[in-house]
């Protein structure tokens, strides 16, 4: 049944053997290893030093907690962003130090310093990380914190099921950290070439561990997927109907429409991968009846979805930035919805777009060509959507607002040349090439700034004080810089044919571009450090910056109208909805009390460790079958069916918060935020323009950071 | 010009819903359980692409035409067998609806052991052509239909584990609001294995034979 | 809607369940599935078996979601309806699309070869079906 495999294999270890651990051999591991060894026991240690095990335990690792989850898929998308980051500088080296048959070669390279099988690791992790394990967390996060207290919600539909899709992820990306260390990782591309990585060709365990870590994140998106869709549909505050739903909330139902579609398409494909290099079955294989090419249309079916899964909450968000920070209600609400459904409906009739060389007959082309290029109209709409709602406001331009309108600028450079690669004919000239890998970055940048600026936006929300202003703004113009310096370059070899995935340059004309690129990468290097001294000033200072409930003064919708930090019950009441945007509509009304009084028990989901269980039995399967030792495999799987079986007969899953604790801690929020009624700044106007004119200024509170009351509470 | 001044009072509107009876949570349970079924209908889906892809001529080589070994009597059967167990699950629901436990359990018994039924027909008909030299490994096409096959067949081996668990369950708790929605689940998810049957029968087996 | 403390017995999505339209869909589909069986083994010209087969099978589907997954609109079944609807055009692009992608790249790529008769590892021999 299983196919006969080359090279060693033992019963207890599998292909595991001495020579595998890379970090033993490979200079430049050991030196990453080194660190992170380091980083790992300084975690540790410190951890162990200030006694907080049982405080992780207890209130991260366990809980169900939509926001605490929220927070550390943010956690895992950072720390992810950063491994990304650091392929991307390692990719740039190479490219800047590999042009020309006279470059040298240091450390067994013919040129530049990394190996062909090195630098394709490289790019194949850079890809799959930014895509999978970064911009994914980073953003189903963000909608696991934000969209059930935008409806008024108490939790998730399935707080358990919150955790465990979150513990895959994390288990996820814990295999592809460990494929650093033993073993090695895919070295075809983040999205594979079949039959390249069919087992004769690619007989190491690389596309073992990408194909694992891949299905993990694509079984832990889904079950997030399927969450917050039917939290959506089905947890909505009374009063808050369909019309009324905030926009990101309607960013987050579209898009979690397109994973909850998608995502099983992408299984299949990679699981008849497996079925291919585990089983010996001829899905994908040259010869006997495998077509390679199912490969690429199944992959696509998900991966054009993909895409817009991941633009779709960064239009979500833009849209809620816009408004508040133009104190105006955002323009044209309704077309913006359906611009969004009209993206997520698009995106599944594109996806050959990605294969245009093919070989497929013209009309399909055609047909293809016309639907891509459809993409452009919601989002052309979109776009006028956002710069309408900017005329005639009263536009503040602080850092969430800055990261807004870098995402609009950059949307509009991505989406034209977006529509140069719609064109068929045109794909033909640079399939593969630089050119595209310029347009994708763009769009990923945009999802990127949209990501810095919902950080920015919420972290009031989340945490009760602000992040400072001056190190965010060195960070942003440097990442402005960088964006510039590394991708107009690429744009330019891309139209000069430079292709994708190059370990060696043979052209020395395109070194001086190549060299402006590595200097963009210094700019994001230093973007970088600006970023950590951003958030250590932001925590060192945090007790200046304290704000109350509505952060940024003018704010709109539903998450404004709950203390910040917001208290683990999110609302002590359900609020009542009554108008779109509910908290410019209260506050136009002077309905701003949020002390209701006379509390109720709330009902909450208790703790409970068996997702991260779950999750830790999920890794070791995938890594047994990696490796392929089979009885961990075995083991793994038995200990997470009956961990299912077990935990469904447990009936004591939930808690009740008595009224008298439900009012403690509205009391201890409402002390924190008299502090700002007390500084007298005068809350802005929160709903339409009205009679006041368009360049009618408001006064600046002290600190000269923008608005920073906490409304009439 | 302003989209929040039509329609509410503020003099009179509700602020905050006191007494708020929560969600509706067999409702919310059992949406997101269909959900997950139909993002299961999707993996379907692309498996029966991948069939679709993998049936021409060129696709079958080094082994038998579809026509030649497929037997649609024997999967017939296996409809039958499997139509009957979904109408005995379906009785059990009835059951429920009346609040009797031995009616439940009864029926349900009776569901798991016309699951079994259809799974000894299918086992006996795949391990009939594996004998044959008729594997997945023979060629693409067959790698496809078998996929289908086994895939389908996996549900019913869940399903079936699935219902021994809720007989546990009902004997140990009743009917809990926990044990209720997990069998308003287990009947979609009986159920949709019917209706995706359809899909095999007709697609992979009766088609099959003119392929 | 049911809180807590409500009888989960008396949830509209136990009620629904009906012991009759769970016999009728059984008749109904063991029925049009034999008709379906019959038509194969009738010996009709493989391109109407696609046509028929096809049909009968998009029928029984039909039923059986009606009958059997409750896709109506009442107020309890109303999302899985919306949201089954939601999924069909998709079924039917990834389905349809990549048959007709595929269609054309076969034409166009693939040297197919004629099928001989029956091969070797035949089970039983269908003559007249090819």
């Amino acid at each position: 049944m299983l196919v006969h495999l080359q090279g060693s294999w033992s019963p207890a270890l599998g292909r595991l053997c001495m020579k595998q651990l890379a970090f033993l051999h490979v200079p430049i591991l050991e030196y990453t290893f080194a660190v992170v060894a380091l980083l790992g026991l300084a975690a540790v240690g410190a951890v162990t030093y200030f006694g907080k095990w049982k405080y992780l335990w207890r209130e991260w690792l366990t809980t169900v907690d939509h926001k605490r989850i929220g927070i550390m898929y943010i956690i895992i998308g950072l720390v992810m962003l950063l491994r990304g980051f650091a392929d991307a500088v390692m990719i740039r080296l190479q490219q800047d130090m590999a042009i020309g048959p006279h470059s040298p070669g240091y450390m067994g390279a013919v040129h530049g310093y990394l190996t062909p099988f090195h630098i394709g690791q490289i790019f194949s992790a850079h890809g799959m990380i930014m895509i999978v394990f970064a911009a994914t967390p980073l953003l189903v996060g963000l909608m696991n914190i934000i969209v059930p207290i935008q409806i008024g919600a108490r939790d998730m539909a399935y707080p358990y099921l919150n955790a465990l899709g979150l513990w895959l992820t994390g288990g996820g990306a814990a295999l592809v950290m460990l494929s650093l260390f033993i073993g090695n990782f895919a070295h075809g591309g983040w999205y594979g070439f079949l039959p390249y990585f069919e087992l004769p060709y690619s007989p190491g365990v690389g596309v073992d561990y990408w194909m694992w870590a891949f299905q993990l994140s694509a079984i832990g998106t889904s079950l997030g997927s399927i969450n917050l869709i039917a939290t959506i549909v089905k947890m909505r505050a009374p009063g808050m109907t369909w019309m009324r739903l905030p926009i990101f909330t309607w960013a987050s139902l579209s898009t979690n429409l397109i994973a909850l579609t998608s995502f099983p398409v992408l299984m299949v494909a990679l699981a008849l991968v497996g079925m291919d290099r585990y089983l010996g079955t001829h899905f994908y294989t040259a010869g006997m009846g495998g077509n390679l090419m199912l490969y690429n249309d199944l992959f696509w079916i998900w991966g054009h979805p993909e895409v817009y899964f991941l633009i779709l909450p960064a239009f979500g968000i833009m849209s809620e930035i816009i408004p508040t920070f133009s104190e105006k209600t955002l323009f044209g609400y309704a077309t913006m919805v359906i611009a969004s459904f009209a993206i997520g409906g698009v995106s599944w009739g594109v996806w050959l777009h990605h294969f245009f060389t093919m070989a497929a007959a013209p009309s399909v082309n055609s047909f293809y060509s016309i639907t891509t290029m459809l993409v452009g109209i919601p989002t052309g709409v979109k776009i006028f959507n956002w710069i309408f709602t900017m005329y005639r406001g009263r536009v503040r331009f602080e850092l969430p607002m800055m990261w807004a309108l870098l995402a609009l600028s950059l949307l509009i450079v991505g989406g034209m040349t977006g529509m140069m690669n719609a064109f068929a004919s045109n794909d033909y000239m640079w399939h593969n090439g630089i050119f595209v890998v310029a347009h994708f970055h763009m769009m990923v940048l945009v999802i990127a700034s949209s990501i810095f600026g919902a950080v920015e936006y919420w972290f009031p929300k989340l945490f009760g004080f602000k992040l400072e202003q001056k190190w965010g703004k060195w960070f942003f113009w440097f990442m402005v810089l960088g964006t510039g310096f590394v991708f107009v370059p690429m744009f330019i070899l891309g139209l000069a044919g430079m292709t994708r995935r190059l370990d060696y340059i043979p052209y020395t004309a395109w070194g001086p571009y190549l060299h402006l690129e590595m200097v963009g990468i210094g700019l994001y290097g230093a973007a970088l450090l600006f970023f950590l001294a951003h958030l250590y000033v932001s925590l060192r200072d945090r007790e200046s910056r304290r704000v109350g409930a509505d952060a940024w003064g003018t704010g709109r919708s539903v998450e404004w109208m709950t203390h910040s930090p917001v208290p683990s019950y999110n609302f002590a009441l359900i609020p009542h909805i009554n108008a779109r945007d509910e908290w410019a509509w209260r506050k136009d009304n002077g309905l701003t009390e949020l002390h209701p009084g006379d509390y109720e028990p709330i009902h909450m989901p208790k703790n409970t460790g068996v997702p991260l269980v779950l999750g830790a039995f999920f890794f070791t399967l995938a890594f047994g079958l990696t490796w392929r030792i089979w009885w961990l495999t075995a083991l793994s799987t038995a200990a997470i069916v009956i961990m299912i079986i077990v935990r469904s007969f447990d009936t004591d899953t939930d808690m009740t918060i008595p009224p008298n604790e439900v009012e403690r801690t509205e009391k201890r929020r409402s002390d924190r935020a008299s502090d700002f009624i007390a500084t007298g700044v005068p809350p802005y106007a929160g709903g339409p323009v009205g009679t006041a004119t368009a360049y009618q200024r408001l006064p600046e509170p002290a600190g000269g950071t923008g608005a920073s009351s906490g409304g009439r509470l | 010009m302003s989209a929040h001044s039509t329609a509410v009072d503020p003099k009179s509107a509700s602020l905050w819903a006191r007494h708020y009876p929560g969600h509706d949570v067999i409702g919310t349970r059992t949406f997101g359980f269909w959900l997950y079924m139909l993002t299961d209908a999707m993996v379907y889906a692309a498996l029966f692409a991948s069939l679709v892809v993998l049936s021409h001529a060129s696709n079958m080589v080094g082994g038998p035409a579809p026509s030649e070994f497929i037997n649609p009597r024997v999967a017939y059967e296996e409809t039958i067998a499997l139509f009957a167990s979904v109408l005995t699950y379906g009785l059990a629901m009835v059951s429920l609806k009346k609040g009797s436990r031995r009616g439940v359990t009864g029926w349900i018994l009776l569901s798991a052991l016309l699951g079994l039924v259809y799974l000894g027909l299918s086992v006996a008909d795949n391990v009939n052509l594996f004998q044959h030299g008729i594997t997945p490994q023979t060629n693409g096409f067959l790698s496809a239909f078998f996929a289908i096959i086994i895939y389908h067949a996996v549900h019913i081996v869940v399903g079936v584990a699935w219902m021994l668990v809720m007989l546990l369950q009902i004997a140990k708790e009743g009917f809990s609001q926990n044990v209720v929605y997990r069998l308003i689940n287990l009947r979609l998810f009986w159920h949709f294995q019917a209706v995706i049957w359809v899909f095999v029968f007709v697609f992979v087996y009766l088609q099959g034979v003119v392929l | 809607m049911s809180g807590h403390a409500a009888n989960p017995l008396h949830h509209p999505e136990v009620s629904i369940a009906n012991g009759k339209t769970y016999l009728a869909n059984f008749v109904i589909s063991v029925a049009l599935m034999t008709v379906a069986l019959l038509v194969v083994l009738s010996g009709m010209a493989p391109f109407d078996v696609f046509l028929v087969t096809t049909a009968i099978g998009g029928l029984t589907v039909i039923i059986q979601s009606y009958l059997i997954l409750h896709t109506d609109t009442s107020r309890g079944q109303f999302w899985h309806t919306f949201s089954l609807l939601l999924f069909v055009p998709l079924f039917i692009v990834t389905i349809g699309l990549t048959a007709w992608m595929f269609h054309g790249l076969y034409q166009r790529t693939m040297i197919m070869p004629a099928r001989s008769g029956a091969s070797p590892m035949s089970l039983h021999t269908r003559a007249g079906t090819r």
